[in-house]
C-alpha cells in the first residue's frame, strides 16, 4: 500500500521551500496522483518556461519509482518529443527509497540543465543536439515559447474554471488539450460525454 | 574434453557450495560474501581470481557490492528511538536494520523494499536502499525479514539465489528439452561441445540447438532460418516459376498475360523477368534481356546452390530417421536368436555398425549446410582467393564424397544382414565388411573434421568459428554430479537412450565375450520389452545388475569396431 503519511510530508516539505523551482500539487482526491512543475533553468534554451510533470505513485512507493512524464511539450534528447516520456536513471534502476518526489524533479531539473544525448529517449533530437546544436537551440527554445510560456496560465485559468464547474480535472485538462485550448469547445465536450 | 555432468534439482545445491567453498577459504570471506562475488562474476572462480590478483582487494570487493563491515560501523545505536529516513516514522532501536555499508533504516521499510525487489526478480543482488549505495544487502537478513511477512516470497528468494548458479553461469546451462527435464549441464572445460543430458536429449552446449557439428552454431542459425525461408522457394521452383526481381521469390504465371505480380507488389514481365508497371514496349523488352538475364540467372544459381546443399543434407537426414528403425530391429532379432537355437548369437558387430552408421550419418549430413557456408559468399566471401577456394572445395568434397559412399555401402550390408534367410557364410562375409567399413568411416569422418579444423575454418584471418570437435564414440552424455565428482574419474551412465548399448556393450568386451556363439551374458531377460524411451528394459536390468561399471568415453573407436 501507497505509504500516505509520507507522501503527505513530502508534499508539504517541497511546497515550503519556494526558492527550488519545484512544487507539487495534487491533481484530483488521490495522493496517487499528482502534477508537479519545473521552472526551466537560467542559461538553458528552457528559461522562461515552466513545465508540468504528471507524477504517478505505485502502490510500492517509495520502495517503487514514481512514474513521471512530462505533461508540457519539451524538446530535449531524453525527453520523448511525442509523448513526454523521461529517460533518467533515478526514475527506473537507480531509484532508492531514501529519494524523494522533489530530489527527482531536482534531477529532472538538472537534466534540462545537462542533456544526456549518448542514452537518448528521443533519438531525434539525441542526433539533432550532437550533430547541429544551433538548430537544437534554436528548436528547443522555440517549443519553450511556445508550449512552456507563462502565458499558458491562461490555459490555467480556465482549467480552474471548468474544476469549478464541477468536472474532474485531469478529465477539462486532456479534453480542453483535445480541443486545442478552445475553452467552449471543451465545455460542449465535458457536457456531451 | 572438458568434464559434462549433469545437475539435477537435487544436486544444484551441491555443486553451488562446491564453488561457494572454494572461494570462501581463498578469499577468506563468509558465504554470503562469496556468493556475491560470484553472482558479480557469473560463478566464474577463475575470472574472479583473475581479478582478485589483478586488482587490490578492496575494488573487488566495492565493485561486486560486498562491504566487510567495519566493528564500530556495527555497534550497537546509542538512543532508544529511531528515525527511519524513509518513512519517517520513530522506532525503537531494536526495529532498525543496519547493513554492512552502514546504512540503517527501519526493519519495516527493509522488509518492502525486499519484496519489491523479489518481486521484480532481482533477488540476486538486492542493493541497500541508501541513494547511490553498491553494497549487496546480507542474504540472511532478507531471508529472515521477508520470511516474517512472507514466507513463500522467502522460499522465492532461496530458489533464485539456487538457480542463480545455472542462470549467471557461463559453464552450465539448462537442457533445453520441452518439456523441461528440470536438469542443466555443467561443462568444465572447452565450452563448444556437444552434450546429452540425463534426459536424452543431445544439444550444442553453446547455442543449445540440436548438435549440429561440423557446423559452427552461427552456420546452423543462419541455415535453420535459410531452410524455414526457402521451403517455399524450393517446392515451387519444381513448377515452373521466375524469380521475382525485387524479392527473388519464384513467381507463377497465372492466365495467359505476361505481365505477373508478385505478391512483394512487385509487377514484372514474364518474359524478361524484367521489373515494370505495364505490358511495356517489345524493343525495350529485348534491350533489358542481357543484364536481366544475368541477374535473374544469378538468383537462380544461388537456389539451386541452395537446393544443391540442402537435398543432400535432407537425404540424409531421411536416411538416418528410417536407419533408426533398425535399432529395434536389431534388438528383436537378439531376442530371437537368443530364444532359438540360433548359430550366430554375437550381435555386437552389427550393433557397433549400426552406430558406426549413425555417427557418420549425422557427419555427413551436417558437413552439407557447413560447405554450403563455408564455400558460398555469405560469410567468407574476402576470406579465401576463388583459386583457393576452389581447390579447398574440390579437397573437401572429395572427402564428402568418399565419407558418403562408404556410408551408404554400410548401410546397405547393414539392412541386408536382416534378411532372415541368409546363410552362415554370407553373414560372416557381411559381418567382415560391417566391421571393416566401421573403421574405414570412423577414420574419414576424421580426416574431414582434420580438414575442417586445420585447412578451413583454422586459416579463418577476420572471424572465427568453432565448432564441437568429432568424437567418435558420440555425443558425450552428462555423468551426475556428486559430492565427489571432482576427484571421480568415471563417468557412470544413469539414463536411457539411443547410444546406451554402448556401455553394454563395452562391458561386454571387458568380460571377454567371443564370436563363438556363447551367450554374452546369462542375466538377459528374455520377455524384454521397449519402454517409451525406446530403450529395451534388458539393458536397463543388465545395468543395474553390473552396478554402473566405469566407462571411459576415450576409449579409441578401435575398441569397438574391432570385435
Ligand atoms: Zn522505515
Ligand atoms: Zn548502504
Ligand atoms: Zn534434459
Ligand atoms: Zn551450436
Ligand atoms: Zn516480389
Ligand atoms: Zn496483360
Ligand atoms: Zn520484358
Amino acid at each position: 500500500m501507497l505509504d500516505l503519511s509520507r507522501v503527505q510530508k513530502e508534499l508539504v516539505d517541497c511546497n515550503r521551500d519556494k526558492s527550488s523551482g519545484v512544487s507539487i500539487d495534487l491533481v484530483g482526491d488521490q495522493l496517487s496522483h499528482l502534477a508537479g512543475t519545473i521552472s526551466g533553468p537560467i542559461g538553458t534554451p528552457y528559461e522562461g518556461g515552466v513545465f508540468r510533470i504528471d507524477i504517478r505513485l505505485p502502490d510500492g512507493y517509495p520502495f517503487e519509482p514514481p512514474k513521471m512524464q512530462f505533461v508540457t511539450k519539451v524538446w530535449h534528447p531524453n525527453i520523448s518529443s511525442q509523448n513526454g516520456a523521461i529517460c533518467l536513471d533515478i526514475l527506473k534502476d537507480q531509484w532508492s527509497p531514501a529519494l524523494t518526489l522533489k530530489t527527482a524533479l531536482l534531477s529532472l531539473q538538472a537534466l534540462l540543465s545537462a542533456p544526456e544525448p549518448d542514452d537518448p529517449q528521443d533519438a531525434v533530437v539525441a542526433q539533432q543536439y550532437l550533430r547541429d546544436y544551433p538548430t537544437f537551440l534554436g528548436t528547443a527554445r522555440y517549443w519553450t515559447e511556445a508550449f512552456a510560456r507563462r502565458v499558458s496560465i491562461g490555459t490555467e485559468e480556465k482549467v480552474q474554471k471548468l474544476v469549478e464547474m464541477g468536472f474532474p480535472e485531469a478529465l477539462v485538462r486532456t479534453t480542453l488539450e483535445n480541443a486545442g485550448g478552445d475553452e467552449n469547445m471543451a465545455l460542449e465536450k465535458l457536457c456531451s460525454g | 574434453m572438458g568434464w559434462i555432468k549433469v545437475i539435477t534439482k537435487e544436486s544444484l545445491l551441491v555443486a553451488q557450495r562446491e564453488d561457494l567453498r572454494n572461494i570462501m577459504d581463498l578469499l577468506e570471506v563468509s558465504e554470503k560474501h562469496a556468493r556475491t562475488l560470484l553472482i558479480h562474476h557469473r560463478w566464474d572462480a577463475d575470472s574472479l581470481l583473475a581479478v582478485f590478483l589483478e586488482k587490490e582487494r578492496d575494488r573487488l570487493f566495492s565493485e561486486a557490492g560486498v562491504t566487510i563491515a567495519e566493528p564500530n560501523v556495527l555497534a550497537p545505536l546509542q538512543s532508544s528511538q529511531v528515525t527511519c529516513n524513509i518513512c519517517n516514522e520513530d522506532v525503537s532501536a531494536d526495529a532498525v536494520t543496519t547493513m554492512d555499508c552502514g546504512h540503517g533504516f527501519c526493519n519495516n521499510c527493509w522488509t518492502e523494499h525486499f519484496i519489491v525487489k523479489i518481486n521484480d526478480g532481482q533477488s540476486r543482488r538486492i542493493r541497500c536502499m541508501f541513494y547511490k549505495c553498491n553494497t549487496i544487502c546480507d542474504e540472511a537478513i532478507v531471508r529472515n525479514l521477508v520470511s516474517a511477512k512472507h514466507p513463500d516470497l522467502a522460499e522465492r528468494f532461496d530458489r533464485f539465489l539456487l538457480e542463480s548458479y545455472i542462470e549467471d553461469n557461463h559453464k552450465v546451462k539448462w537442457c533445453p528439452s520441452v518439456p523441461h527435464c528440470g536438469n542443466a549441464i555443467r561443462v568444465d572445460g572447452d565450452g563448444y561441445c556437444e552434450v546429452e543430458c540425463s534426459c536424452g536429449l543431445q544439444f550444442c552446449f553453446s547455442c543449445s540447438a540440436e548438435a549440429h557439428s561440423p557446423c559452427s552454431c552461427l552456420m546452423w542459425e543462419l541455415w535453420v532460418k535459410k531452410c524455414r525461408d526457402e521451403s517455399e522457394t524450393v517446392n515451387w521452383i519444381t513448377v515452373n516459376t521466375k524469380p521475382c526481381p525485387r524479392c527473388l521469390k519464384p513467381v507463377e504465371k497465372n492466365g495467359g498475360c505476361n505481365h505477373v505480380r508478385c505478391i512483394c507488389g512487385q509487377d514484372f514481365c514474364w518474359l524478361c523477368g524484367c521489373a515494370a508497371d505495364q505490358h511495356h514496349a517489345r524493343s525495350s523488352c529485348g534491350s533489358y534481356k542481357e543484364e536481366r538475364e544475368k541477374k535473374t540467372g544469378q538468383a537462380k544459381r544461388d537456389l539451386f546452390r541452395y537446393m544443391h546443399y540442402y537435398n543432400r543434407y535432407k537425404a540424409h537426414t531421411d536416411s538416418l530417421k528410417l536407419e533408426s528403425k533398425l535399432k529395434k530391429a536389431i534388438q528383436d532379432m537378439e531376442t530371437i536368436s537368443d530364444s532359438k537355437e540360433f548359430s550366430i548369437k554375437d550381435f555386437s558387430w552389427l550393433t557397433n555398425g549400426l552406430y558406426r552408421l549413425f555417427r557418420s550419418r549425422r557427419v555427413l549430413s551436417y558437413s552439407y549446410p557447413f560447405a554450403f557456408y563455408m564455400f558460398g559468399d555469405d560469410l567468407f566471401k574476402d576470406e579465401m582467393t576463388p583459386e583457393e577456394r576452389e581447390l579447398k572445395q574440390h579437397l573437401f568434397e572429395d572427402l564428402q564424397q568418399q565419407l558418403g559412399a562408404n556410408v551408404e555401402k554400410l548401410s546397405h550390408f547393414i539392412e541386408e544382414s536382416f534378411d532372415e534367410f541368409l546363410q552362415v557364410d554370407r553373414i560372416m562375409g557381411i559381418r567382415m565388411q560391417v566391421i571393416n567399413l566401421s573403421a574405414l568411416i570412423d577414420n574419414l569422418c576424421k580426416k574431414m573434421y582434420e580438414f575442417i579444423e586445420n585447412d578451413l575454418l583454422g586459416r579463418l584471418e577476420r572471424v572465427t568459428h568453432n565448432i564441437a570437435p568429432y568424437e567418435s564414440k558420440g555425443v558425450e552424455r552428462a555423468s551426475e554430479l556428486s559430492d565427489s565428482w571432482d576427484s571421480d574419474d568415471s563417468l557412470s551412465m544413469k539414463t536411457c537412450n539411443v547410444d546406451s548399448y554402448l556401455q553394454w556393450d563395452s562391458s561386454a568386451n571387458g568380460a571377454g565375450s567371443s564370436e563363438s556363439g556363447s551367450p554374452t551374458d546369462d542375466s538377459f531377460d528374455q520377455s524384454s520389452s521397449l519402454d517409451e524411451s525406446g530403450c529395451s528394459s534388458r539393458k536397463r536390468a543388465k545395468k543395474e545388475a553390473l552396478d554402473d561399471p566405469p566407462f571411459n568415453l576415450n576409449l579409441p573407436a578401435e575398441g569397438f569396431d574391432k570385435n
